[in-house]
């Protein structure tokens, strides 16, 4: 009997296990209320910023009660590829945070929804400046509204380059020699923060693409007007041997594996000199340096006196598989506004998206002045857009981080290197659809 | 009374009742699909995936490529680096992890004031994750900045900064030393739990017969224990053979791929490559190897003296 009343227990546990799951299912599909949940990803996820963006998320939901943000927030380092799985496998997701990096891919996949219809009914875009609109943009589409751009500035040790009675460095070739004058192994100290590590590519990409200047297709920046890659030219091999040098003789032999966070501890913990950095590096000096000992110059020039400065930025797109668009864009053109965004961008150390922003005086400050002066010099600071078009943009900081830490190592000559590099973008460009 | 009512669980039971089989069946069947859903299901994917040009960036265009995605790994220079790494990495830290981890053990067997506190630490490292083992080991290595340096010079053992992961001579070892500083712990919970149940009248007749220390441990303990050292070598192997959080989190494979084993490198192809394809075929290729490597293990050691586990 109590056998048989057990397995009568078990039968009703079950009966009910199924009929609260069958119960659950028809709430979730046949809701009625107008209560929207809007599910959101951010990509350049650090605790700070994390704390800054739900702050102004719980001001959005004050202003729209009927409306709920469920932020996601992975480390960093996990984030875009987390995003990947989430869009790979059609998970709900409303709002997500496209890099210039990862548009392309996403937008190849046909992942995002382009917003070009809805920011006509939206007044703010007015005052956002072109470069956050062409940073979003891809073959007249726009995918996402930009929270925020960086462009890279030089920091250095004010106090090193008096000591030594020299100026801050104004092209490449005088960085190069300013950093092996300030390196001393012998005292721990070298010339330049070098970063052979994760984000490799950008000052090698960077020196070639100021080497080639006047032949640089500005639509295609990988690439010369004549179509061939700017990897090719007798002049991409003098500015590699320059970097090159750079590391053998201005930089710690432990550089070859340093990504972002090394490469600015060794810059606060004084063991370099020489920093180039996007301004978000900035709240990490102002805590652990002496403010006095820091000084910013503008990006180095190429051999022509001009230099392309790279705008790189990332914001807020919306999913094309999104039930609640009308919701996601309500959420973005909230966080997108100039008072939103002006807080969004001192917090967290980037170049607000609107005009109107600059004459704030935070952005007037000495940390900040070097990156004013280089956006007021259009015509000697070329601003480039990023080449984001091709899906091999992502895989490119891998492919040029390993095949250049063997160049370093002195494994593999500088030529087949650049052969190397020359064959991953022509391959790209030969591929694309 | 109510057994005679005729409701549906009344008949479910009479159901089940004339069909025990079935009942089975009913109870299995969760456990059956999450198994099916989560084990059986990603591994037959992940074998159809190796001969798909399957790439994260571009899955419009995935299709069947037959052995492609094998040929390509294996005229792939860092497949064979990766996999030569793999037996250095297995092999170095399996013996240094076995040898201290017995040791440790032996000395944890004797009772001493504070032995609790002493196994707590002992028993640490174990409970942290490889990814975060990296991190700490990668400052810990770091040439400029890093204590390890910071301490060898002081101490006037070194001249001058050793690039423990940057020198692609010191980068195998540096990683093999943080990976085998994880591993000790495992052995000495392990087997101070055997040596715990050896009986102590086998020790006591030892010294009767007048046997020494060394020949009480060759002759007593290492066979009493020797079913828990072959499971757990053989487990830990294959361990240390799939984890690649160490390598990821000191050097991420590098410099130049130089620490790259082929679970790191597996790792590498969908992270950085999005390469799925090529993955899995570096995943297919490993589990060949361990399921080799097993079967040469349990018949040289013979399998009668596998303990349970």
């Amino acid at each position: 009997m109590a056998a048989k009343k057990g397995k009568r227990m078990l039968l009703v546990a079950i009966a009910g296990v199924l009929l609260l799951s069958v119960m659950a299912g028809c709430s979730s599909n046949g809701g009625s209320g107008k209560k929207v949940t809007l599910r959101m990803i951010e990509s350049l996820t650090s605790p700070g910023r994390t704390t800054v963006l739900k702050e102004m998320i719980s001001k959005f939901e004050t202003a729209n009660p009927n409306i709920t943000v469920e932020l996601i927030s992975p480390p960093f380092d996990q984030a875009d590829n987390k995003i990947k799985t989430i869009l790979g496998a059609k998970q709900d997701l409303d709002v997500l945070e496209v890099r210039d990096l990862t548009v392309s891919e996403f937008a190849n996949n046909d992942y995002l929804e382009p917003l070009n219809d809805y920011v006509k009914d939206w007044p703010d875009y007015a005052t956002e400046v072109d470069v956050a609109k062409s940073v979003a943009t891809l073959n007249d589409k726009l995918y996402f509204i930009t929270n925020g751009m960086y462009q890279r500035q030089m920091f250095y040790r004010k106090d090193w380059f008096q000591e030594l009675g020299i100026e801050p460095p104004k092209n490449y070739e005088e960085m190069v020699a300013a950093a092996v004058k300030l390196t001393d192994p012998s005292k721990n100290r070298f010339g330049f923060s070098f970063r052979g590590g994760a984000g490799a590519n950008s000052v090698p990409d960077t020196i070639i693409l100021n080497a080639n200047f006047d032949r640089i297709d500005h639509e295609d920046s990988m690439f010369l007007t004549d179509g061939k890659t700017m990897y090719s030219t007798p002049e991409a091999k003098k500015a590699v041997d320059l970097y090159v040098k750079l590391y053998k003789e201005g930089s710690p032999k432990d550089s070859i594996n340093w990504g972002y966070q090394e490469q600015v501890q060794a810059f606060t913990s004084g063991v370099t000199g020489i920093l180039l950095q996007d301004p978000d590096a900035i709240p990490a000096l102002m805590e652990k340096m002496d403010v006095s000992t820091i000084g910013t110059a503008p990006m180095p020039k190429g051999p022509s006196g001009k230099a392309f400065t790279a705008t790189g930025g990332g914001g807020w797109g919306i999913t094309k598989y999104s039930k609640h668009k009308d919701e996601a864009f309500k959420l973005i053109s909230f966080l997108s506004s100039p008072e939103q965004n002006t807080y969004f961008a001192q917090k967290t150390a980037l170049i607000p998206i609107h005009s109107t922003a600059s004459n704030d005086p935070f952005f007037q400050t000495d940390l900040y002045k070097s990156l004013l002066e280089m956006s007021s010099k259009p015509d000697e600071f070329v601003n480039l857009k990023a080449n984001t078009k091709y899906p091999g943009t992502g895989q490119w900081g891998q492919v040029a981080m390993e095949t250049g830490q063997s160049m370093l190592l002195g494994q593999v000559s500088v030529e087949d290197t650049l052969k190397k590099w020359d064959q991953f973008w022509a391959d790209q460009r030969a591929n694309l659809k | 009374m109510k057994d005679d009512h005729p409701s549906i669980i009344g008949r479910f039971q009479a159901g089940f009742r004339n069909s025990p089989r079935g009942f089975i069946f009913f109870s299995l069947l969760p456990t059956l699909i999450l198994v099916l859903a989560f084990t059986y299901y990603p591994f037959l994917r992940g074998i159809v995936m190796a001969f798909q040009n399957y790439q994260l960036f571009d899955l419009t265009n995935v299709r069947f490529i037959g052995l492609d995605n094998f040929k390509n790994i294996f005229n792939d220079p860092k497949f064979k680096h990766a996999a030569v790494n793999s037996a250095y990495w297995v092999f170095i830290s399996l013996i240094l992890q076995f040898t201290i981890g017995l040791t440790v053990a032996l000395m944890l067997s004797k009772r001493f004031r504070g032995r609790g506190i002493f196994q707590g630490f002992v028993f640490y490292s174990w409970a942290l994750s490889g990814f975060l083992i990296g991190l700490i080991w990668k400052w810990m290595f770091n040439s400029q900045i890093g204590v390890i340096n910071d301490l060898l010079l002081r101490t006037g053992i070194i001249q001058e900064r050793i690039g423990f992961l940057s020198d692609p001579n010191w980068a195998m070892t540096s990683v093999i030393i943080a990976n085998v500083w994880y591993g000790i712990a495992f052995f000495a919970i392990m087997l101070l739990a055997a040596l715990q149940s050896v009986p102590s009248e086998l020790y006591e007749a030892g010294s009767m017969d007048g046997a020494s220390g060394a020949r009480k441990l060759f002759n007593i303990t290492m066979p009493y224990i020797m079913p828990t050292v072959i499971t757990t070598t053989l487990l830990r192997a294959i361990w240390i053979f799939n984890d690649p959080s160490i390598i990821y989190g000191l050097t991420n494979g590098g410099p130049a791929g130089s620490t790259h084993i082929l679970s790191s490198l597996m790792l590498d192809k969908i992270m950085y490559g999005g390469d799925y394809g090529a993955a899995s075929a570096i995943g297919i290729v490993m589990i060949g190897i361990l399921l080799l490597y097993t079967i040469f293990y349990l018949s040289v050691t013979r399998s009668a003296k596998m303990g349970d586990f």
